[in-house]
């Protein structure tokens, strides 16, 4: 069984990433919430999920340092990383790469890219 | 006494005491002889006398009668005496009083045969002429008779002093007369000397007193009517310079004024750099006193990078430079650099110097800042609450159409009509949600043009490139609304340096707005080399914009049309980042349209000097380049 993990602090964007991923739960695929990154690592540990979606301002710890924690220490399951974020800016382009981020979606973002790029990661076709 | 009298009075009385001395001397000379002559004659004549008269008497040896004799011619002025020896050399008789000196010893036995005349000294007495002349050829005797020779000195001594007295006295008389005669005509030139030396010290007033009416009082007249015209012209002169003065001193004073109660701070260069000239605001800007300033070169004091600024402003007569530059208590002044030149400006103009306006921005930066930030903050926290507007319309519109419309009865009029409406509200809001983002990242882009926050990259973009990528970002909206769009690109355009993704944004915008304004027709897309820059345009066949409107097209939030009627369609703030970009490669963008044939937007983008241009921009613009 495939997972995606969803880091968000804000309920409404975790509630709404749900609704969205629901055609990959057809597909076997197990969706996991996390409201901050201390909870989110102890998921990815206990998980491992394939697919994280890492909101970047998050309270404890932001989205860029349980990037880099994920990559300090690596869990055995390697997950794919998509930041998922309100900061569009270059510089925090940058920092996402630096920090070990594998993609990039600022927020708000278009529903069919999204579904498009976690079938193409999780290589499910949905119908 | 004149100066040309001092002179020849000196030479003269040289020249007469060589000729009073001459004459004098002479004279003496002759008296001399002509008494010294006389004394041998006369003694000569006494001696013979004696002789002739005293043989009697010799011979008997009558020697009381001989010196009666003797002393009768002793009377004779010029003898001194006179003695008779015989034949053996003894006196006989002599006139000496008390005694013979000894002397005579010496000459009593000469015997001469004829009449002898010899110069003898006596000791104390003198040089004496002894004349001697032998009795009866000797036989009897010889009479010796002497004649003071001292006389002779005296009275040559006496004659030649009257001589000198008298040649002096006339000296003297002739030289008062030439003085008087010299003075009579010098004292009208010295006065005149004197009146023309006080002319030199601009002295007009004072009088001079020459009536004669020669040459001299001639002159006299000319120069005194000359000096009234100096005076009054030198009156008129001084009277304009102190006006000229005055007024420059209280424009100085005004000037200075200004300047020193001046805000801003101020700073002048020479062509050297060096600083000549700050107000009292730009020394409290530094925290220097004005000495710390003057005499140094502004590269020392505020660091190359301004002092390149202010080269290059001395350099390009109609130019104006800014940086920013660090004050005293961490502040932050903008620098404005001007050059100075004169008004006769020459091909090799390079200015004299530059003026230099610093004002101190460190409150309207931190505005710029805080405003900055806040944008981004309220655009971010925009963004989460507007994620979930369009995800959960996304998802609403998925599940009406996958799951519910699908399985409603269709046979009803009224539901189909409200399916049919609920479609169009959703799609509404869809697009609104679209636009609102648009607005967010445009809002958040030019917040960050203003306050200089753009990573500008500079790469070689082939303009081509750039038009033909954003033309395949457009493709939709054209077919969308069916319009054609005709490409006229000229061939092998240079490449330019700059941003390409910027210039990408700027033709996007353009193209799609050219889409947005039209219904029917054609947009067309052209590119061309010009001199020195690359010209590129889009036209549409649009509703065009009105005269008035032109002007503010590239205004924040204005769009054409009017936005009280008309619903907008755009951010409003498109052409306003396309104007802030192209303005920040040195180039420019404008409009030429006509109400209800369309318009044509066209901007430049220069070849040359890309980088000059860039980098001031980049002073201007506080540009933070990424290491």
């Amino acid at each position: 069984m495939k997972r995606i993990l969803i880091v968000d602090d804000d309920p409404i964007i975790r509630n709404l990433l749900e609704q969205i991923l629901e055609p990959f739960e057809e597909k076997n695929v197990e969706i996991l919430t996390a409201e901050n990154g201390l909870v989110a690592l102890d998921i990815i540990r206990e998980k491992q999920p394939e697919l994280i979606f890492l909101d970047v301002m998050m309270p404890k710890m932001n989205g860029f340092e349980v990037c880099q924690k994920i990559k300090s220490e690596p869990p055995e399951k390697i997950p794919y990383i998509v930041i998922l974020t309100a900061k569009g800016q270059e510089a925090d382009r940058e920092k996402a790469k630096a920090s070990g981020a594998d993609f990039y979606i600022t927020k708000p973002f278009n529903i069919n890219d999204l579904l498009n790029k976690v079938s193409e990661i999780l290589q499910i076709k949905l119908d | 006494m004149s100066k040309l009298f001092k002179k020849t009075l000196l030479l003269i009385i040289i020249l007469f005491m060589i000729i009073a001395f001459t004459i004098a001397i002479s004279t003496g000379w002759n008296l001399y002889n002509d008494l010294l002559q006389e004394y041998k004659s006369k003694g000569t004549a006494i001696a013979k006398s004696v002789a002739s008269s005293s043989i009697e008497t010799l011979l008997n040896r009558d020697a009381s009668t001989i010196q009666a004799m003797i002393d009768r011619f002793l009377e004779i002025s010029g003898v001194s005496y006179i003695f008779v020896v015989d034949a053996n050399g003894d006196i006989i008789s002599h006139t000496f009083i008390p005694t013979i000196p000894d002397e005579i010893s010496k000459i009593k036995n000469d015997k001469p045969r004829d009449t002898y005349v010899k110069e003898i000294v006596f000791e104390g007495l003198g040089t004496f002429i002894d004349i001697t002349s032998p009795i009866l050829e000797g036989i009897a005797g010889y009479v010796h008779v002497g004649m003071d020779k001292n006389n002779i000195m005296a009275q040559m001594k006496s004659a030649m002093i009257r001589q000198l007295i008298l040649i002096s006295l006339i000296f003297i008389f002739s030289i008062t007369i030439a003085y008087i005669l010299v003075n009579k005509v010098s004292q009208p030139l010295n006065a005149l000397t004197d009146y023309a030396k006080k002319l030199t010290l601009h002295d007009f007033s004072s009088p001079v007193d020459i009536k004669s009416d020669d040459e001299i009082g001639l002159l006299a007249n000319t120069m005194k009517s000359m000096a009234t015209d100096l005076h009054e012209v030198f009156d008129r002169y001084e009277q304009a310079i102190n006006d000229a003065i005055v007024e420059l001193q209280n424009t100085l004073a005004y000037l200075t004024a200004v300047i020193d109660n001046m805000a801003d701070g101020l700073l002048v260069t020479d062509t050297d750099g060096v600083i000549t000239h700050v107000n009292p605001a730009l020394s409290y800007m530094f925290n220097m006193r004005e000495s710390d300033f003057i005499g140094r070169n502004c590269r020392s004091i505020f660091g190359d990078n301004f002092a390149e600024v202010v080269e290059k402003s001395r350099m390009n007569a109609d130019q104006i430079f800014t940086t920013e530059i660090e004050l005293a208590h961490k502040r932050i002044g903008k620098a404005v650099a001007t050059g100075i030149h004169k008004e006769t400006i020459q091909s090799d103009d390079k200015g004299i110097g530059a003026v230099i306006l610093i004002r101190d921005i460190t409150s309207e930066k931190e505005v710029d800042r805080m405003k900055t930030d806040f944008i981004s903050t309220v655009s971010h926290e925009l963004r989460t609450p507007l994620t979930s507007v369009r995800g959960f319309t996304e998802i609403i519109k998925k599940r009406l159409e996958e799951d519910i419309f699908p399985n409603v009865t269709n046979d009803n009029k009224r539901v189909l009509k409200s399916i049919s409406r609920i479609r169009d509200n959703i799609n509404i809001i869809l697009s609104e949600s679209e636009r609102l983002t648009a607005l967010i990242n445009d809002v958040l882009d030019i917040s960050k043009l203003e306050a200089g926050r753009i990573d500008w990259k500079l790469e070689n973009v082939r303009p081509a490139d750039a038009i033909e990528q954003a033309i395949i970002a457009t493709s939709a909206l054209f077919e969308q609304k069916k319009l054609l769009l005709i490409k006229d690109i000229e061939e092998n355009l240079p490449e330019i340096i700059c941003d390409k993704d910027r210039i990408i944004q700027v033709i996007i915008n353009l193209l799609s707005n050219a889409v947005k304004f039209t219904d029917t027709g054609s947009v067309t897309c052209k590119a061309k080399k010009l001199d020195n820059s690359i010209l590129v345009s889009v036209s549409d066949t649009g509703i065009g914009i009105s005269e008035t409107e032109k002007d503010h097209v590239f205004e924040k939030f204005r769009q054409a049309g009017d936005t009280l009627t008309d619903k907008p369609t755009g951010t409003g703030l498109g052409l306003s980042i396309c104007k802030q970009i192209i303005e920040h490669y040195g180039g420019k963008i404008w409009v030429e349209s006509e109400l209800g044939k369309g318009s044509t937007f066209y901007f430049t983008l220069p070849l040359k000097n890309i980088n000059d241009v860039s980098n001031i921009n980049k002073m201007e613009y506080n540009y933070t380049e990424k290491e």
